[in-house]
């Protein structure tokens, strides 16, 4: 059974081709990760999975159901989950106002106008449980904005995982963290229940190769390599784009 | 616009302090026709009467965000309709008028959202600034309606339909505080709700929100129809109370004062507008005393220390220095 | 068929006039992301300043003009240094930050000269009238639309010939770049909204010639302005001087035709272009 399916997908900025042609599908319980150098498309691809920009052609599939065209708040009540690449949340609010939110954002009740919010205890309830796990539920009352930049990252996939995902779709959830905050990450991660499908972009290989049961290779928009982190590892043409990078890196 | 919230389960004392304000501040408004003459009751209506209004506008701009410059287009509806209704077709029973002067202003909000939603920022501004101007124009021009340039006046007090009930300045002052009490309360209500966290998320991260699942555009409609219904509201008392109305309450300078109570007071926080509107009122009857020339010279002196100086709001700032006291 | 022609001229002469503010006010929307409510109100102190020279002391008109319009440059540095300089890219600080501006200039205007209104004046080279198709045309308006001809073609040279004009275009389209590239935009930008508000002051002084003085030039003019820089677009002088006729013109012949509904049309066509073309005719994105 599968969770996403992408026939197609391309996109096109202005003339510029940023993804083309692009298709794969993501099972249950499977954990795809996307790789490839800067500005290969990986973000667009997971801004077209989320609906904040439109295809120029083909077409996506979550459980079967064309969302192509289905705007972005549509696909969050699918249990389709989004953690952003610089972190993006509600910094003049506190952490519980954050997690609260991401929680009740397919739930009825954010409609709700007249009851006290407190009085909501499921929500207060769900929200413990998430911020134990991120072990941010000591700093639930501090404004995000005072946070460091380890903790807003691990808010900012919690508050992804909120709403019970099918479908997790997380851009760079490692970037700048710690060596432990690296590990929690990552057994987060792997600790998904077993029929939650993940894409994960990132350019950390350890965290790639350590959690990927596929990986795909973006080049120009492009996939140049499908396979698991032995067949990638030992791909030609995936090393030759790599060291290219390196030689790039040296030289600057 | 900072500040970050306490929600906790009910802890009495917290609940106690938290309330305290209110309840001292409400009770010392009820009192205020023994020890203050008529006059002077009547201006600390207006206070009250220019709260709801400015706490309307808060719901739109420090809990959503939405910079309207508009916002006088719906007191001025709830005004005109009580005008309209009173003087031009002789209804005169309250239980008639004000429900429909509260209805044409969430009506008159809801088209106006409509129009105004559909772009944002500096052009969302702009565009509020002309709906609102387009509601003068008409004001001015449509004299068998709306009493053209002059307006309607000599708008009666409301009847409610009592046999022997004769209205006092005092009964008013009750009258307009009650409603002043009512609205406080469902708008307290309003933005600690579920709904009210949304607003406030969609004024921090739109992009966030949607991807949690909310629909930006909906919310913000509903909210900006709930703003408008509150802004009638203070326009319905505000006929009653002045007993005359006219297209300048319809207009930009009437959005910009109110606006203005809202960020000298605190934006975002409910009792910030009151403080504000309080603050607007008060000065602008001493100007009114001392320098009455001088008036729109001192307001916009008002204007530029709130936005230099007094960014975060008066209110606000007070609140912070008491909450930091032993 | 000459009722009209007059009031083509009219129009054109009006636009010219709103040119010359809304000019400086769409640039310094564009270059500094500043809405400067205040523009109206530096057309305004032009205006009364160029009286004083003029007619209180009756010195010459041209000086006059001159004289107004660096009045409201210098006034518009004094503002911009110690205000609006603190608010780059904050939107409803400058609307409320300017509009109180405003109110402190309009009644330290009136305070200054009273607020009674005073009558067109101008210099008396320009006193007569020519003959347009049989009728008697004043000469001040045709002055008006020479000045604003001369101007407009002088302001276009500047934004897209001289190399000052190229980096104005630049910070306009991408503000970080251009600092980033060594150009010292803050001073540009300065130099901007120096010359943005002496075009107003100066057209204060040529408009009196038509429209006379009176401290509600302030709003009147600022709102007109607005309307032609949102249906013209931010930013582009050519937007400006489009935007400008098109209102000029059709203000013109709305106050002919129909002098009831002026303000109403004038309302609703910027509903209207904000909702279907909030760019404008010929804007840039802001």
């Amino acid at each position: 059974m599968e969770v996403l399916r992408v026939e197609g997908l391309s996109k096109n900025f202005g003339g510029v081709q940023v993804l083309e042609d692009v298709s794969f599908g993501v099972r249950l319980g499977e954990k795809l990760a996307i790789i490839g150098p800067n500005g290969a498309g990986k973000t667009t691809l997971l801004n077209l999975l989320n609906g904040q920009l439109s295809p120029t052609a083909g077409r996506i599939y979550l459980f079967g159901e064309d969302i192509t065209a289905m705007p972005t708040h549509r696909r969050a009540h699918l249990r389709q989950g989004r953690s952003f690449q610089l972190s993006s949340l509600c910094s003049n609010l506190t952490v519980l106002d954050n997690m609260l939110l991401a929680i009740q954002g397919i739930h009825g009740c954010r409609f709700q106008m007249f009851r006290s919010i407190t009085s909501f205890k499921h929500l207060y309830r769900k929200a413990q449980e998430l911020l134990r796990a991120m072990d941010l539920w000591e700093k639930r009352n501090e404004a995000v904005e005072t946070l460091g930049f380890g903790e807003q990252r691990k808010l900012e996939v919690a508050l992804s995982l909120a709403l019970q995902p099918r479908l997790l779709l997380l851009d760079e959830p490692s970037a700048g963290l710690a060596a432990d905050e690296r590990t929690d990450m990552v057994n987060i991660i792997r600790g998904q229940a077993g029929d939650v499908g993940v894409v994960i972009v990132d350019h950390d290989m350890d965290l790639v190769f350590d959690i990927a049961d596929r990986i795909i290779v973006l080049y120009h928009g492009q996939i140049i390599a499908e396979g698991d982190s032995k067949e990638i590892r030992g791909n030609s043409r995936v090393k030759e784009i790599y060291m290219g990078m390196e030689e790039e890196h040296r030289k600057c | 616009m900072r500040r970050a919230n306490i929600k906790s389960s009910a802890r009495y004392k917290k609940k106690l302090a938290h309330f305290a304000p209110c309840i001292v501040g409400i009770g010392i408004l009820a009192i205020v026709p023994y020890f203050l003459p008529s006059y002077l009751q009547s201006l600390v209506g207006k206070v009250i009467i220019f709260a709801i209004f400015a706490m309307s506008l808060d719901v739109i701009f420090g809990y959503t965000g939405l910079i309207s410059l508009g916002h006088a287009a719906y007191f001025g509806v709830g005004s005109y309709t009580v005008g309209i209704l009173t003087l031009r077709y002789s209804v005169e029973s309250f239980w008639i008028v004000t429900p429909v002067a509260i209805l044409m202003a969430a009506l008159v909000a809801a088209v106006f959202g409509i129009i105004a939603l559909r772009v944002s920022g500096i052009y969302f501004l702009m565009i509020t600034f002309a709906l609102g101007q387009l509601l003068v124009s008409i004001a001015v021009k449509w004299y068998s309606l709306t009493g053209g340039y002059y307006g309607l006046s000599g708008i009666p007090r409301p009847d409610f339909g009592l046999t022997g009930f004769r209205w006092s300045n005092t009964y008013f002052y009750y009258f307009v505080l009650l409603a002043f009490v009512i609205c406080f309360f469902i708008l307290y209500r309003f933005v600690h709700s579920p709904f009210g966290l949304t607003l406030e998320g969609i004024r921090e991260n739109e992009s966030r929100m949607q991807v949690m699942g909310y629909n930006i555009w909906l919310h913000k409609y509903i909210a900006f129809i709930v703003s408008g219904a509150f802004a009638g509201v203070a326009g319905m008392l505000f006929a009653y109370h002045n007993r005359l109305i006219n297209p300048a309450h319809l207009d930009v300078t009437t959005s910009t004062l109110v606006m203005l109570m809202v960020i000298l007071g605190g934006a975002g926080t409910l009792y910030g507008p009151i403080v504000g509107a309080a603050l607007v009122i008060l000065i602008e009857y001493f100007a009114g005393i001392y320098v009455p020339k001088r008036w729109p010279l001192i307001l916009g002196g008002v204007f530029v220390v709130a936005v230099m100086y007094a960014r975060l709001g008066i209110a606000v700032q007070l609140s912070r220095l008491w909450k930091r006291m032993p | 068929m000459d009722v009209f022609v007059l009031n083509l001229l009219n129009g054109i002469s009006w636009g010219s006039i709103l040119f010359l503010v809304a000019s400086g006010l769409s640039l310094i929307l564009g270059v500094m992301g500043i809405l400067n409510l205040t523009h109206g109100a530096m057309y305004m102190v032009g205006a009364f300043v160029g009286w004083s020279i003029a007619v209180q002391y009756g010195l010459s008109f041209w000086l006059a003009a001159l004289i107004g319009g660096l009045s409201a440059g210098l006034i518009s540095l004094v503002i911009e240094r110690g205000f609006l300089r603190h608010l780059y890219k904050q939107l409803n600080e400058q609307v409320l930050l300017t509009f109180g501006l405003v109110h402190i200039l309009i009644n330290s205007t009136i305070w200054i000269w009273g607020a009674r209104s005073r009558a067109p004046f101008t210099t008396p080279f320009l006193s007569g009238s020519v003959s347009i198709m049989g009728w008697s045309y004043p000469m001040t308006r045709i002055a008006i639309i020479v000045i604003g001809g001369l101007l407009a073609t002088g302001l276009w040279w500047l934004t897209n010939k001289t190399r000052v004009g190229a980096m104005v275009r630049a910070g306009m389209d991408d503000r970080e770049m251009t600092m980033g590239l060594g150009i010292n935009l803050p001073l540009v930008s300065v130099g901007v909204f120096f010359l943005g508000a002496f075009l107003a002051g100066f057209a204060g002084v040529i408009g009196a010639q038509v429209l006379g003085v009176y401290p509600g030039l302030a709003m009147d003019i600022l709102l007109l302005a607005l309307v032609v820089v949102i249906i013209g677009g931010v930013g582009s002088v050519g937007g400006a001087l489009l935007g400008s006729m098109v209102i000029g013109i059709v203000d013109s012949f709305g106050k002919a035709l129909f002098p009831n509904f002026a303000m109403f049309t004038i309302y609703l066509a910027m509903v209207v272009s904000l909702s279907v073309r909030p760019r404008g005719l010929l804007g840039r994105k802001i």
